[in-house]
């Protein structure tokens, strides 16, 4: 290895060391504030050593009883996964493996229905569940979420499903299984890793979202996200309590990302890069 | 690839499970996308409000359209910041994202790891992405006001999100941080998917790394670089989380990005007749871009089948 590469090589180290610093210490400034004791949270010099606390966590999430958002969030997201799954992997398999008029045009649709900004889509929403009742309950947010996560599970399928040959639906068909029975028994069990990993994303989605969950559910099924910027007041945030909301709000998804992080890429793209 | 033959058999059973199949996801979207999408429309011929009396939603033809195009000055304000926001947000994003990607590309035995590191900020909620951004913009006690009034970028007593200019350039970068970790995966696994006989020809030949940049790795990634470009602009174009718990559309109006405006009109001053005519338009636009979006990977799927 000559001098000139080895000094090459290790501007890029810093420079990687550099970037994944910038990415990390907002959050992870967060993370610290979320134990620091009060007056540490407010010094304008920035505390780096202190004694943790976790009275934050306490004061947010059991005197202000937040526990129930995270309740909220966590059946809503999983309520939005599961119709999604259900309802969109038949669909997903359609578009797979048979073209019809027309069937470019669903496709499409489906597309267009995720990308459709969500400000656009609530303002009726709310009107027609006003109409009905049903303003501030789990079900409308997770209806809601069903917007975008359908698609992501149609589009995300679609190409999970392209990858098993057809011959294995033939040969199950060979074999006296009726075609949904195939689809059933067996390129159910085939997708599966594909099937999971979609369902971690619709969950991180569903978990994620702030604009219909704020807007439909704004008190008893309101989730974490809806929770946070309520706790941000012109006078006296208490910064220490946003900041444990948002931890907790945040950690499981950071842990679910490294687990699908191999589907990463097509789940935010359709599918159309391959990661 | 299936045979002609096969790929004619499979049409042939699916005639019984199609609409089985079918019909549940299209009722669904129906219920919660088309449905609405056609009561926007109506009710932007009505001049419904909950805040003004007399205003039941009656008809008024054209009047809120007319009232869109000649007196809604701060509606078009609006627009031009989102423009301006979806540019700086997304030009920067690009090549931050392609160099680290570059940067990674290379060291594949660290990659993984580090990929993790550097994905943070996209997975997080978006809300929480906007209370960092405050946590650390803060005036008293923010940790990057601290250190940009150290090194002398802020004055002692400028702080970013009280000031017109540098709330948008607040958002912006708010912006970049968290999304610029979305090009760099995207584009990486577009670089790590290129065919390496071109590379290795080019090496042969002793062309330089920056010859190789733009003579190879650029032409081949440009479909990939393009779908990138579109993904991002749609979702800037519709972005509320981050601002609306940032900045809230302020100081004043500086940073009020259409998709807040349209919940401003709607929700605060419930003026929903008009309220529709806004978030129609805000549909409009990502419609086009979605269009744009699906034909390019339609046409790339085609010559891939080719």
């Amino acid at each position: 290895m000559s001098q000139m590469s080895r000094a090459w090589r290790g501007a890029v180290v810093a420079l990687v060391v550099a970037i994944v610093i910038l990415a990390l210490t907002p959050y992870l400034w967060m993370v610290l504030t979320s134990v620091k004791g009060r007056l540490e949270v407010l010094s304008d010099k920035p505390v780096w050593k202190f004694s943790p606390t976790l009275e934050h966590y306490g004061g947010v999430f059991i005197d202000k009883k937040y526990l129930p958002l995270v309740w909220n969030s966590a059946i809503i997201a999983v309520g939005t996964t599961i119709l999604s799954l259900v309802i969109g992997v038949p669909a997903a398999y359609v578009f797979a493996r048979s073209r019809f008029r027309g069937s470019e045009d669903l496709f499409f649709f489906f597309l267009t229905t995720r990308m459709a900004p969500a400000i656009s889509v609530v303002v009726p929403m709310y009107l027609l569940f006003n109409k009905l009742g049903l303003l501030d309950t789990r079900l409308v947010v997770v209806l809601a979420h069903s917007t975008f996560n359908l698609s992501l599970v149609v589009w995300m399928m679609r190409g999970f499903f392209a990858e098993i040959p057809p011959q294995m639906d033939e040969a199950a068909q060979l074999d006296g299984h009726t075609r949904a029975g195939a689809f059933v028994r067996v390129l159910l069990p085939l997708a599966a890793p594909g099937i999971a990993a979609t369902a971690v994303l619709c969950f991180i989605l569903s978990w994620n979202e702030f604009l219909y969950a704020f807007i439909l559910a704004a008190f008893d099924a309101r989730t974490l996200t809806v929770g946070i910027p309520g706790l941000v007041t012109p006078h006296g945030t208490l910064w220490g309590q946003v900041a444990a909301v948002a931890v907790v709000a945040t950690l499981p998804i950071i842990l679910f990302t490294i687990v699908v992080q191999r589907h990463l890429v097509r789940g935010l793209t359709f599918g159309a890069v391959k990661g | 690839m299936a045979s002609p033959r096969t790929r004619s058999r499979a049409l042939v059973l699916d005639r019984g499970v199609g609409p089985l199949f079918l019909t549940p996801a299209l009722v669904l979207l129906a219920l919660v996308v088309v449905g609405p999408f056609f009561y926007t429309i109506a009710l932007s011929f009505t001049n419904l409000s909950y805040a003004l009396p007399d205003h039941n939603g009656s008809f008024v033809g054209f009047d809120n359209y007319r009232r869109l195009v000649r007196s809604d000055p701060v509606f078009w304000d609006s627009f031009k910041t989102t423009l301006l926001f979806v540019g700086a947000a997304v030009a920067v994003e690009m090549l931050l994202g392609f160099g680290i990607a570059l940067l990674l590309a290379g060291r594949l035995a660290r990659q993984r790891f580090v990929l993790t590191l550097v994905l943070v900020p996209m997975m997080l909620a978006p809300v929480t992405i906007g209370l960092i951004g405050k946590l650390m913009l803060q005036g008293e006690f923010g940790l990057a006001t601290y250190y940009l009034r150290q090194i002398g970028i802020l004055g002692e007593q400028t702080a970013m999100l009280s000031h017109p200019k540098l709330a948008l350039i607040a958002i912006v970068i708010l912006d970049v941080w968290q999304w610029t970790p979305f090009v760099t995966l995207v584009l990486l696994a577009g670089m790590l998917g290129l065919p390496r006989g071109p590379f290795e020809a080019a090496i042969m030949d002793g062309a330089s790394r920056a010859r190789i940049l733009w003579d190879i790795t650029l032409p081949l990634l440009r479909p990939i670089i393009g779908l990138v470009l579109l993904l991002r602009s749609i979702d800037a174009f519709k972005e509320f989380d981050k601002v609306f718990v940032l900045t809230g559309g302020g100081p004043g109006t500086a940073t009020e990005l259409l998709s807040i405006y349209t919940y401003r009109v709607n929700f605060r001053e419930w003026d929903l007749g008009y309220g529709a005519v806004c978030a129609f338009m805000v549909y409009l636009v990502v419609l086009i871009l979605s269009s744009v979006f699906y034909k390019a990977i339609s046409r790339r799927d085609r010559t891939a089948e080719r």
